[in-house]
């Protein structure tokens, strides 16, 4: 999965006029993974390449995740963005733990990844994946603009293979519809 | 009346002297290092006494205390104090030995109230005990860290990262 996954609404498929044609897992996840509410939060240098792109310079509202929220509970994308050392590491876990379903992670350089240069220093966490699941790495030290939309592409892709509408067994393909699993 | 930035009205031998022979004893290898700055290394029983007798003094008075250091020299630690002085706007460097058997030495919070923050740092990273500190705990790592990590003989091993 990756930015070659990512799907868009097709011409031909405006088959009437306003009028598309498409499923309801294409069209919720194709606009959930343009409005991705990041949360305002860094730990390091990485954050200040975090900020940049968000100005009109490199302008990440062109992805539609523009609004940085400073609170946990309206944002589904953590972007740790700097070293994390072992006494930060519970802050981070919780302020994860505040954040609203679905919720995704990208660890953004060489210190969130696997601690970079400070790698088995007597307070740095090895890779924030020790306490939080993550779904994106992007290399860098620290990674430019550029690599953190790369990066944030790949996580829309990553988004639009969630499923939305529960898939059910056709029917007669069990006596209960395969509901008890 | 506050001297203009950078000026002084004694010379910096002067004020060494100064030192020497208002201090006698107390103060010893003091010279000076720099354009500004001079050095000098004080017994750690007399640490407290000397301490407010330099801020006190009449002609110099180190009225700040900028920060406290720690460093490890491998045959015993050092606690450094950089205080400054508005009368001459010259630096003093205190340096006093601290043995590794006894890592204590008094502290100078009741002279310069800022020293507090700095004695707890230096004892998070060295382990280096100020007597008399009124709130002697970690500042900068986590609670329960097992050891002084800027010692030269610590060893990081599993048991320091309980958590993660």
């Amino acid at each position: 999965m990756g930015v070659s996954d990512l799907r868009y609404p097709k011409l031909e498929n405006f088959n009437k006029p306003n009028v598309i044609t498409t499923t309801a897992d294409f069209i919720f996840s194709w606009a959930r993974s343009h409005s991705v509410f990041p949360f305002t939060y860094g730990l390091a240098c990485c954050a200040i390449e975090m900020l940049s792109s968000g100005f009109a310079r490199y302008d990440v509202a062109r992805y539609g995740m523009e609004v940085f929220r400073p609170t946990p509970r309206q944002c589904d994308l953590m972007i740790v963005a700097g070293t994390c050392n072992e006494k930060m590491a519970p802050v981070l876990r919780r302020l994860y733990d505040q954040m609203s379903e679905p919720k995704w992670v990208i660890s953004m350089g060489a210190c969130a990844t696997s601690g970079g240069p400070f790698y088995d220093g007597y307070n740095v966490v090895n890779g924030v994946d020790k306490i939080v699941p993550v779904d994106v790495y992007i290399p860098g030290c620290p990674p430019r603009p550029e690599a953190l939309f790369q990066g944030l592409l790949e996580l829309q892709g990553i988004i639009q293979r969630y499923k939305f509408v529960a898939e059910l067994p056709e029917v007669g393909a069990g006596g209960d519809g395969g509901r008890k699993g | 009346m506050a001297l203009e930035v950078g000026t002084n009205p004694m010379s910096m031998d002067a004020i060494a002297a100064a030192l020497v022979e208002d201090f006698g004893g107390d103060l010893t290898d003091v010279r000076v290092q720099e354009p500004d700055t001079i050095v000098a290394r004080c017994d750690r029983a007399a640490l407290a006494a000397v301490a407010q007798r330099l801020k006190d003094h009449p002609q110099i008075g180190y009225q700040t205390l900028n920060w406290v250091a720690g460093v490890d020299r491998m045959k015993h630690f050092e606690s450094i104090y950089h205080v400054y002085s508005w009368k001459t706007n010259t630096w003093l460097q205190l340096s006093v030995e601290v043995p590794f058997g006894t890592p204590e030495v008094d502290t100078v919070t009741g002279v310069w109230p800022c020293a507090d923050w700095h004695e707890r740092e230096a004892w998070d990273m060295f382990g280096i005990v100020y007597v008399g500190h009124p709130d002697l705990r970690r500042i900068l790592l986590k609670d329960d860290f097992i050891g002084h990590p800027l010692r030269k003989d610590y060893i990081d091993n599993a048991e320091n990262h309980p958590h993660v």
